[in-house]
């Protein structure tokens, strides 16, 4: 197993980053919407302060994965692409990026507004980073749900890129971010490229 | 709503039966609270982070010279900073402000400290009746030319011991046990006694 990045394939710490952060989103929007729909009470105060600790998690991940990419190469988009759809990955990358910061900021600056402050698993209470104001809370209601709907449009575009370099143009994009061998011609060119083996 | 304030802290008041003083004049006088300079709010835990909330009608009757101090609480007073909040601490799971408008303590004791007192007595919230110690510093002081006791302190309470917190509010995984109470009154010489 290599931890860092090489110019072909990601590292174990990326694959398990980015695979870490969609489990959790996965668990963040289901609850976001449970806390949505449930009545003021008990198990809506629970479903929001499990969505509030794992959105801080996600923020502290996302840091974490953008420090770790700046200080590892970051693996070239393959050769067989048409400029749009370079674009489209670039620009479907940098949108995820943006919205791993922008939710949990936008979600904790409610918060904040609102007069609840934060707690990360009942273990720490976070500062609040807003005065109170009821405005600002209704106003972030809004750009963070707004920003919910983004993330699912850009996520969407993802998979289904993901998917077609899989399935249609049959190359490694979806394998050099799982664990496990790259094939051959992966290989060779890693071989090639570097000392270490790509897995 | 200062005049609405006042008003309703005078009908506490004449609930709050505290013997006038024998002692006149000096310091062996009782104090009535100066509603617009004094505080009573509370700390609670919810999932995990403080939240605060105040009340803003209450009446206070001190007198340190016969050991008495009272206070009543409009229960209906409080508030927490948020409205949907406040729906939910109001009704029946937690204070039940329609059942029990009113919350009172009376000391039966005062116990004399380095810079105050501990009144030991009889808070009664919600229908419940406990005893407790409520701790606080005391001094008087010349302000504009007016004599001022400032009673100023906090102690914690758990909020189960008097039943605020029913059904699944009886849990404190997300609502902590603990409330910490914080007083800061400005008190007055009572007159007209
Ligand atoms: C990647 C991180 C996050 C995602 C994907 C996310 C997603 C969502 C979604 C889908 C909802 C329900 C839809 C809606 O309200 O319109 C929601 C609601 C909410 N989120 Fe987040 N969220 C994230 C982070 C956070 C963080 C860090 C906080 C606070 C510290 C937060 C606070 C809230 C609150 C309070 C609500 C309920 C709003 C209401 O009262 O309706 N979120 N979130
Ligand atoms: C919450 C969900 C997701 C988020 C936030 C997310 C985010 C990202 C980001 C930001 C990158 C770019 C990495 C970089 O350039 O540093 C990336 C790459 C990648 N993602 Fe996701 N992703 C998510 C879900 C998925 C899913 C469900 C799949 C598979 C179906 C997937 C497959 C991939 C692949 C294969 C790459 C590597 C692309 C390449 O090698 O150039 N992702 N992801």
């Amino acid at each position: 197993m290599i931890f860092r990045n090489t110019p072909v394939r990601w590292g174990a710490v990326s694959q398990l980053l980015h695979w870490l952060i969609v489990a959790l989103i996965a668990v963040q929007v289901t609850l976001g919407l449970i806390g949505l729909e449930l009545p003021l009470g008990m198990e809506k105060l629970a479903a929001l302060a499990r969505h509030k600790s794992i959105g801080i998690t996600i923020l502290a991940l996302a840091a974490i994965r953008l420090l770790w990419r700046w200080m590892n190469p970051t693996p070239a988009l393959p050769g067989n692409l048409l400029p749009i759809e370079r674009f489209l990955a670039r620009f479907t990358h940098a949108g995820l990026y943006v919205l791993l910061f922008a939710l949990p900021l936008t979600g904790w600056i409610m918060s904040s507004a609102r007069g609840f402050p934060v707690s990360w698993f009942n273990l720490m209470q976070l500062p609040n980073l807003v005065s109170k104001s009821g405005t600002l809370y209704h106003a972030m209601i809004e750009v963070h749900a707004t920003l919910a709907i983004a993330l699912g449009l850009i996520l969407a575009l993802h998979i289904a890129g993901a998917l077609k370099h899989h399935f249609v143009l049959k190359d490694d994009t979806l394998r050099r971010m799982l664990p496990g061998c790259a094939p051959a011609a992966d290989r060779s060119v890693a071989a090639a490229d570097s000392p270490r083996k790509s897995c | 709503m200062p005049a609405f304030r006042a008003a309703s802290a005078l009908t506490l008041l004449t609930a709050v039966s505290v013997p006038a003083s024998a002692h006149a004049g000096g310091r062996a006088i009782p104090y009535t609270l100066l509603h617009a300079h004094s505080s009573l709010t509370y700390t609670f835990t919810q999932a995990g982070a403080a939240n605060h909330g105040r009340f803003n009608t209450f009446a206070v009757r001190f007198d340190p010279a016969a050991g008495r101090l009272a206070v009543v609480v409009d229960m209906r007073s409080f508030d927490t900073g948020d409205s949907q909040r406040n729906r939910i601490l109001g009704g029946k799971d937690f204070f039940d402000v329609a059942q029990y408008p009113q919350a009172r303590f009376t000391a039966r004791r005062l116990i004399r400290t380095a810079h105050g007192y501990r009144a030991v007595g009889a808070l009664t919230l919600r229908g419940i009746t406990r005893t407790v110690v409520i701790p606080f510093t005391w001094r008087t002081a010349d302000i504009d030319g007016r004599e001022v006791g400032l009673l100023t302190g906090r102690t914690t309470i758990r909020r189960l011991a008097f039943g605020i917190g029913q059904g699944q509010w009886h849990s404190t995984e997300w609502v902590g046990n603990a409330v910490t109470l914080r007083y800061a009154l400005e008190l007055l010489p009572a007159r007209g006694r």
